[in-house]
């Protein structure tokens, strides 16, 4: 880790052109924000979109860029049916994970028995906790040197940040914490090929040529397909001085989706991979499945307001099943946003009571009943109580909406009331806290 | 930051104001008291809304008007021109409440306006307010009460929860100002610091943050900058949310541990911010405090 946490940001305010032009050519101390891709799936914005590493080089190949031959083969798939790379070959676990290598997620392989063998023994396992969604078969890469290059948002300063090491590999952060020379700078999207041009002239001669030419070209597809995230390491660095991407880290901005009609495409080709964007992009709100053991099901609008319900809940022992951020003031008279979650929320076989949470600043709540009332018509096997808390326009007339029909609702006005009350329902359900 | 901005008769405009919930906005915003002097349609009828008059560009709109904010509410995709628009046009003050816009667009937005010195709150805010005086967006009117505490917040919903029921408890607010949960935005917590701090009418601040980005770490080393002397407390959702993988080695070369619940709880409680875990507990320790 690099960035000193008690540095009080200063280090965040120096140009980092200047430390770059200045005596030490070097900037390791970035203390700076940035993006949460690394470790968030959840926050107000809905959901960076990771790429599948197989899934990223095939977009770097179409822009042009040098990969190492390789395949996607599926869960336990015979290598040779997948018409694969020649040998040696590397096996790389596609997760949306990072520290595969780290996790024994990467293997290398002398014959496609053992490819075969390991694909077998890999194929079902996790990588901190994600799933394991195929393999990259890929031909081996008789490589030089590893460098490092990576393109990234800085939220903060509200610029492009572009890094780039002679050293790269999975240590990359340790050597930055030693003093490895880490070049970095901000640039404007439109400027981001003169500040890479500026940065590289920086570097030591043998691989000057090479980053140059990965950080501009790099920098290029960053922009066009508006990443958040676009990091290659290693970058591999061969004999003839040429280079060669050894691994890609993309994250993708769900919001610009709908004018990437590659990534949009690739969305709807692999939506059990990339779950949560591609029923964003189906259904138009944000619906995260958090523990599919969950014994409470959330129908809730507001992602801040979500998250704080699924923390008390969680500090008293229970287990929330999903995030959601249904976006009530957008159903326009329509329960098909219900119906759908009704049904994700269902398909969870521990699920025992629905909290629904509605704080309606200009949502009609009796129109919300009535929509609340044909979506558990439309969904009958929700048969679970359904909690709801209510407040705002309306609310006499839904609750005797909700009252009148032949779906108990119970209706409570007061949050920390129905969330007392969903305990309560699991508590006489005999459901034990964890 | 300009604070004559955020006074109760700041004259506004609102861009895209005859789309279904531009109209409907208009109206609720004219009626709570915003100084609403006129919206911009892009295209199609200029036939006025509920008495206020629609131009076809910003600039018009505030060569004619004198508007200094606007709020802009068109699709997504369309922001970034319409921010570059009321930008040229003189705007200094921007409340984007669309959500959904793309992070490119986003920081093109928000560096236009730095350079240009302006003010822009969001996108993806749901806006700001001074209670019973004025409100720009949709803050909605059941927690929207006149009182002693400043609230910035990066969601909306939880912010309406616990300033409703703040309210319910007889504690209102001087001056509401939703930052917006996307991770590039315009004025972030800490830019807010001074303007709460020479705001005669805050006595106190609420704090409504979430895991992930770094404002809130941004925040506590601004207090302490500032020496902030007023009580600040803090609620930040997201603290049980799947602790996931490091996608990147340049997350955690640029961020480090920083966006974690741990070391936004850390920071800001070394800057003296009151922080908590639960709504309950908030309003409790707010209450005792202030009453």
């Amino acid at each position: 880790m690099v960035a000193d946490h008690q540095g009080r940001g200063h280090q965040g305010r120096i140009d980092p052109d200047a430390l770059i032009d200045g005596p030490e050519r070097r900037l390791i101390c970035v203390d700076s924000s940035c993006i949460p891709w690394q470790d968030r799936t959840l926050n107000s914005n809905g959901v960076f979109l990771f790429l599948l590493e197989h899934h990223g080089k095939e977009l770097l190949a179409r822009h042009a860029v040098s990969v190492p031959a390789g395949v996607f083969v599926p869960l336990n798939g015979d290598v040779a049916s997948y018409s694969p790379p020649a040998g040696p070959l590397v096996i790389k676990a596609q997760v949306a994970a990072g520290g595969r290598g780290k996790a024994g997620a990467i293997q290398r392989a002398a014959s496609l028995e053992e490819a075969n063998y390991i694909i077998a023994r890999l194929s079902g396992s996790t990588v901190r906790g994600r799933p394991i969604h195929g393999f990259r078969v890929e031909q081996r890469v008789d490589f030089v040197h590893e460098a490092y290059v990576s393109l990234s948002v800085d939220a903060t300063e509200a610029r492009m940040r572009l890094m780039v090491s002679t050293d790269g590999g999975i240590d990359v952060e340790a050597l930055a914490s030693q003093g490895e020379a880490l070049h970095s700078v901000l640039a404007h999207a439109q400027h981001l090929g003169d500040a890479a041009l500026k940065l590289c002239a920086a570097l030591p001669a043998p691989f000057r040529a090479a980053l140059s030419d990965a950080a501009q070209r790099l920098s290029e597809i960053f922009v066009a397909c508006e990443a958040i995230l676009l990091e290659v390491n290693p970058l591999f660095i061969l004999a003839d001085g040429s280079w060669i991407v050894g691994d890609v880290k993309m994250v993708i901005d769900d919001n610009a989706i709908v004018r990437q009609p590659a990534l949009q495409a690739l969305l709807e080709q692999y939506p059990d991979i990339y779950t949560e964007s591609a029923r964003k992009l189906a259904h138009g709100f944000d619906y995260v499945e958090v523990d599919p053991d969950g014994e409470i099901g959330l129908i809730t609008t507001g992602a801040g307001l979500s998250m704080q319900l699924m923390d008390e809940l969680k500090a008293q022992g229970r287990r929330p099943v999903n995030f959601c951020d249904i976006r009530s003031g957008q159903f326009r008279g329509d329960p098909a946003r219900l119906i759908a979650v009704m049904r994700w929320i269902v398909s969870r076989p521990n699920v025992r009571v629905v909290l629904v949470n509605i704080f309606a600043g200009i949502t009609d709540l009796a129109e919300f009943a009535r929509l609340l009332v044909e979506a558990t018509a439309q969904v009958p096997e929700l048969r679970v109580p359904i909690i709801a808390r209510l407040i705002g326009r309306n609310l006499e007339e839904a609750i005797g909406i909700l009252r009148a029909s032949d779906r108990s609702v119970t209706v409570e006005p007061d949050l920390d009331r129905a969330i007392e009350l969903t305990l309560a329902t699991l508590d006489a359900q005999g459901v034990r806290r964890g | 930051m300009d604070s004559s901005l955020f006074e109760p008769a700041v004259p506004v405009i609102i861009q895209g104001i005859t789309g279904r919930a531009g109209r409907t906005h208009a109206q609720l915003m004219q009626r709570y008291g915003t100084n609403v002097v006129g919206g911009v349609a892009a295209s199609g009828s200029l036939a006025p809304i509920a008495g206020i008059p629609v131009f076809a560009s910003c600039h018009e709109a505030v060569a004619k008007t004198g508007a200094r904010a606007s709020l802009i509410m068109v699709p997504p995709l369309k922001v970034l021109a319409a921010a570059e628009e009321a930008l040229a046009g003189g705007i200094e003050l921007l409340v984007c409440i669309t959500e959904g816009v793309p992070v490119h667009d986003a920081v093109r937005l928000v560096r236009l306006a730095r350079d240009r010195g302006a003010v822009c709150v969001g996108p993806s805010t749901p806006g700001i307010a001074i209670p019973g005086r004025m409100k720009i967006g949709f803050l909605p009117d059941a927690a929207l009460v006149r009182g002693p505490i400043g609230v910035m917040s990066k969601s909306g919903t939880l912010s309406y929860e616990i300033c409703y029921r703040l309210a319910q408890r007889g504690l209102g607010q001087s001056l509401w100002i939703g930052v917006g949960g996307d991770p590039v935005k315009g004025v972030r917590f800490g830019d807010l610091v001074s303007l709460f701090q020479d705001h005669a009418e805050t006595r106190a601040v609420l704090l409504i943050g979430e895991i992930g980005g770094t404002e809130e770490e941004e925040l506590a080393e601004a207090l302490i900058a500032k020496e902030f002397n007023k009580p600040v407390f803090a609620l930040l959702a997201g603290a049980t949310a799947p602790e996931g993988v490091t996608m990147g080695h340049a997350g955690a070369l640029i961020q480090g541990e920083r966006g974690t619940a741990a070391s936004k709880i850390v920071m800001l409680e070394r800057a003296g911010v009151r922080v908590h875990a639960t709504m309950g507990k908030i309003v409790e320790d707010v209450v005792q405090i202030l009453l």
